[in-house]
């Protein structure tokens, strides 16, 4: 079931994306940039964005709205914790490669189809 | 303080230093021969993709036949043409990862004229039909009446891929990338197509539904790409067979 339940997650966060991308799009972007007031023609670029971080936009709209967005921080250097996620990222690499091959099926020529009933039945 | 200063710093528009040259050399010269020999090895692991591929010189085809909903469209071709033959029965799709479903939902049993081009591999087909009343249409005349034949349950073994990637639409792979874009394709209702170890009444491609003649159920997308072993109903339709996959009794083999 897990295949099945990617692809509904994948549905709802897409359906919510949309709804949130349609209130930002045509309300909200208006109200916390006003450097996009009056402007329509880019707005369609944004939606695949908008369809895939949407909780991101709502947290940055909720913060400009709210006065709560602390614009320093966007200016803090994250280079600090590159080297512990560069590290991580290598070793998950290899972790997935290794599980990868330890889960490896064989193809199961072996097997001959095996019929249950009669033709007809 | 002294040491630090003394020690060579490579500056990309500079010359490289003294101290660092050979290092740099060697590490050029490595990662060409790192880089070329995963290529190799990498290349030289892969299962041979096969033949399959878009039949882009054998030109546009149309056929004429009955349409059948089984529920993934099929025409089952009573007039051929320079590479398909009569009596064929095609599995269809739309572009992409898309399917033919909207399209065809008020021709089932009629008599169409579709056209586009063919995905081949080997005994397995599919053509890609071309958007509009120019890929799809009633054709004039009355529809034969088209035989099926029960072929009794079985239990086989292989995998199911999405019918177009297999037929030549991409080169099949392993693992989850593959798995993925098979479900990709499946959600589009790009039609399933079981590869069988060994034949099934002669045919090692077998077009796969749901248990009740359904399309192919989201609670088996787990099931796609891996190598499983299932039972179903085996259905002939001309020349190719339906599998009425019931995905409770699968087991994955090793």
């Amino acid at each position: 079931m897990m295949a099945a339940g990617l692809v509904i997650f994948a549905e709802y966060w897409l359906m919510i994306g949309g709804v949130v991308a349609l209130l930002f799009l045509t309300i909200g972007i208006d109200r916390i940039d006003e450097d996009a007031r009056g402007a329509y023609i880019f707005r369609p670029l944004l939606v695949p964005g908008v369809l895939l971080i949407w909780p991101l936009v709502l947290w940055r709209w909720y913060a400009l709205e709210t006065g709560r967005a602390d614009e320093t921080k966007r200016y803090k250097a994250v280079r600090g914790a590159h080297g512990l996620i560069a590290v991580g990222m290598a070793l998950s690499i290899a972790i997935i490669i290794a599980f990868g091959l330890g889960i490896k099926q064989t193809w199961p020529d072996h097997i001959a189809p095996e019929r249950l009933s009669e033709a007809g039945q | 303080m002294a040491d630090k200063k003394d020690k060579p710093f490579f500056v990309g528009y500079l010359t490289a230093p003294d101290g660092l040259r050979s290092f740099l050399i060697g590490i050029g010269i490595g990662l060409v021969l790192l880089m070329a020999g995963v290529g190799l090895g990498i290349g030289a692991t892969q299962d041979d993709p096969g033949n399959g591929a878009f039949r882009g010189d054998y030109g546009r085809q149309t056929v004429t036949g009955v349409m059948e909903l089984t529920p993934y469209p099929v025409v089952r071709v009573t007039q051929g043409s320079e590479h398909v033959p009569e009596g064929r029965t095609l599995m269809l799709s739309a572009g992409g990862k898309q399917s033919l479903m909207n399209r065809v939902r008020d021709l089932d049993g009629q008599l169409v004229t579709v056209s586009g081009t063919i995905l081949d591999r080997g005994e397995l087909d599919m053509l890609q039909v071309r958007g509009g009343q120019n890929g799809i249409a009633p054709a004039e005349g009355d529809a034969p009446e088209m035989e099926r034949e029960e072929l009794g349950r079985w239990r086989i073994a292989g995998e199911i891929c999405d019918g177009k990637c297999l037929a030549g639409a991409m080169r099949p792979g392993v693992g989850i990338a593959h798995k993925a874009c098979a479900n990709l394709c499946l959600i589009g209702d790009i039609p399933p197509v079981f590869v069988s170890t060994q034949p099934v009444e002669g045919s090692e491609f077998l077009l796969v539904v749901g248990p009740d003649g359904t399309i192919f159920p989201k609670s088996a997308y787990d099931l796609v790409a891996a190598y499983i072993s299932v039972e179903g109903k085996v259905v002939r339709h001309g020349d190719l067979l339906v599998f009425h996959l019931e995905p409770d009794t699968a087991e994955l083999v090793q």
